[in-house]
C-alpha cells in the first residue's frame, strides 16, 4: 500500500475493513451493555434492602459523585478532539489529547477508589447488605472497565508514539474512543440511578 | 473517497460537535444534580425527573459523541442498538416491575407478622394479626453455664420475655415443641450475643420449649395463656 496515493480500491477495502472492524466492536460494546443492565436490575431491586445497615443517603456524597462525572464526561471530550487529530495525522496533537484523557481518567480511578475506601473504613463492605453487594458490584465493574481502558490507552499511547499514526493505528485509536464514550454513557446512568436516587 | 464508500468520511463528526456535545452533556449533568441537593422539587416528580435528564444525556452522547446513525449507509449499529435497548428495557423494568409485586403482594407469613407487630397493627380488616398493643408483664429468663433459670415461665398473651445470656459464649436459641424446631411470633431464633439481652413478644398461645441449637444442655420452656 502506497501511502500517499491509496488507489481507489485500496481505499475501499480499508473503508470496509473499518466499517467491519467498527461494527464488531459495536456488538461487543451492547452484549456488555447487557450485562451492565443486568447489573442496574439487580440494583434497583436491592437498593432498599440494607439489612438494617446504612442506605446510599448516608454513604454517598453527591459532590464526589458530581466530581466523578465531570472527570468522566470531560475525558469522554477528550479522547473525541483526539481522536479527531489523530485522524488528521497530527501525531504529537493527539498525544497530549490521549494523555489529559488517561490523567483524567485516573482521577477518576482515584476518586472511585477513595469513596470506596471511606465507605470500608466506616465498618461496611460488600457482606453488609444486599443493597451495598449490588452497588460494590456494580459500580466496581465499571471500575474494572475503566482500568482496562486505562491500560488499553497507555499501552496504545506507547505503539503511536513509537510507529506514529497509520490507518491500522487510527483504526484501534477509534475503538478506544467508542469503548471510553461507552463507559461514559454507562457512567451517567450510575451516577443517576445509584447517587442521585439515593437523595431522592 | 471511492463510489463503492461514498460514506465513509461523514461520521467523524468535527470539534464543533464535541463542543456542542460537551456543554449539552455538562449541563444536563449540572441541571439534576441541583434539583436533587436542593430538593427544589421531590418524590416521584423528582425521580423521573432525573431519570429523563439520564436518558436525554445518552442520546446527546449517542449523537454528539458516537456519532451514531449520520451517514447515509444502513445503520446496522443502530438497528443492534435497538434490539439491545428493547432487551434492557424487558430486563430492567420488568425486574424492577415484578419484584415490586412480588414483595407487596405475596409477603411471606413471618415478614407479615414481625412487621405487624413492630407497627403495632393488632389486625388487618376482621382478620387479627397476633400483634400485641401494648405490652404487659415482663418475664426474665437468665442462662448461665450450668443452668436455665426459671426451667419453666408461665405467662399471658402479650407478655414479654427477656433472654439474658450469662455464659462465656453466644447462645443461638431457637424454638419447638416436644418433637421439631418451629419459628416463634415470626422469630425463627433468637441470637444471644455475649452477656446482651434479647426480648420477645409473646403473641401466640401455647406450650414451646426453646433451646441451644448446638448445646443439648440449655433447654426451657414457656406456656402462654
Amino acid at each position: 500500500m502506497t501511502q500517499h496515493h491509496p488507489s481507489a480500491e485500496t481505499e475501499a477495502h480499508e473503508a470496509a475493513a473499518d466499517d467491519r472492524t467498527m461494527f464488531g466492536f459495536w456488538v461487543y460494546l451492547m452484549t456488555d451493555l447487557l450485562m451492565f443492565a443486568v447489573l442496574f436490575a439487580v440494583y434497583a431491586v436491592l437498593r432498599n434492602s440494607t439489612a438494617g445497615g446504612p442506605d446510599g443517603a448516608e454513604l454517598f456524597s453527591p459532590t464526589l459523585a458530581l466530581i466523578n462525572t465531570l472527570l468522566l464526561l470531560t475525558s469522554s471530550f477528550t479522547i473525541g478532539i483526539a481522536l479527531l487529530a489523530a485522524r488528521n495525522g497530527l501525531k504529537q496533537q493527539a498525544l497530549v489529547w490521549f494523555g489529559l484523557t488517561f490523567l483524567l481518567g485516573t482521577a477518576f480511578l482515584g476518586v472511585e477508589l477513595y469513596e470506596f475506601y471511606e465507605i470500608m473504613h466506616e465498618g461496611y463492605n460488600l457482606r453488609t447488605s444486599a443493597f451495598l453487594s449490588s452497588f460494590f458490584v456494580l459500580v466496581g465493574t465499571h471500575g474494572v472497565h475503566i482500568t482496562s481502558g486505562l491500560l488499553w490507552l497507555g499501552v496504545t499511547m506507547y505503539y503511536v508514539a513509537k510507529r506514529g499514526l497509520n490507518r491500522s493505528m487510527v483504526r484501534k485509536l477509534s475503538l478506544l474512543s467508542l469503548f471510553w464514550h461507552f463507559l461514559d454513557i454507562v457512567w451517567i446512568f450510575i451516577f443517576t440511578v445509584v447517587y442521585l436516587m439515593a437523595f431522592v | 473517497m471511492s463510489e463503492t464508500q461514498p460514506s465513509h468520511q461523514h461520521n467523524h463528526g468535527s470539534v464543533t460537535s464535541y463542543v456542542i456535545g460537551f456543554i449539552l452533556s455538562l449541563v444536563f449533568t449540572i441541571i439534576p444534580y441541583l434539583l436533587v441537593v436542593n430538593k427544589l422539587i421531590t418524590g416521584d416528580v423528582l425521580l423521573f425527573t432525573i431519570l429523563g435528564f439520564g436518558i436525554l444525556q445518552m442520546f446527546i452522547q449517542m449523537f454528539f459523541f458516537l456519532h451514531l446513525g449520520r451517514g447515509p449507509k444502513p445503520l446496522y449499529n443502530v438497528i443492534f442498538f435497538a434490539g439491545t435497548a428493547g432487551t434492557i428495557m424487558i430486563v430492567v423494568v420488568a425486574s424492577i416491575f415484578i419484584t415490586d409485586n412480588l414483595y407487596r403482594n405475596m409477603m411471606p407469613d413471618e415478614v407479615t407478622r414481625k412487621l405487624a407487630q413492630k407497627e403495632g397493627i393488632a389486625q388487618v380488616g376482621d382478620k387479627p394479626t397476633g400483634a400485641c398493643q401494648g405490652n404487659k408483664r415482663n418475664h426474665v429468663v437468665v442462662i448461665t453455664d450450668s443452668e436455665v433459670q426459671p426451667l419453666l415461665t408461665t405467662a399471658r398473651l402479650c407478655d414479654t420475655i427477656t433472654f439474658i445470656n450469662d455464659r462465656d459464649g453466644n447462645v443461638e436459641l431457637v424454638f419447638g415443641t416436644y418433637n421439631q424446631t418451629v419459628s416463634y411470633g415470626g422469630e425463627d431464633k433468637v441470637l444471644l450475643d455475649d452477656g446482651r439481652p434479647e426480648t420477645i413478644t409473646l403473641n401466640q398461645a401455647g406450650n414451646f420449649i426453646f433451646r441451644d441449637r448446638s448445646n443439648q444442655g440449655i433447654i426451657g420452656q414457656f406456656s402462654v395463656e
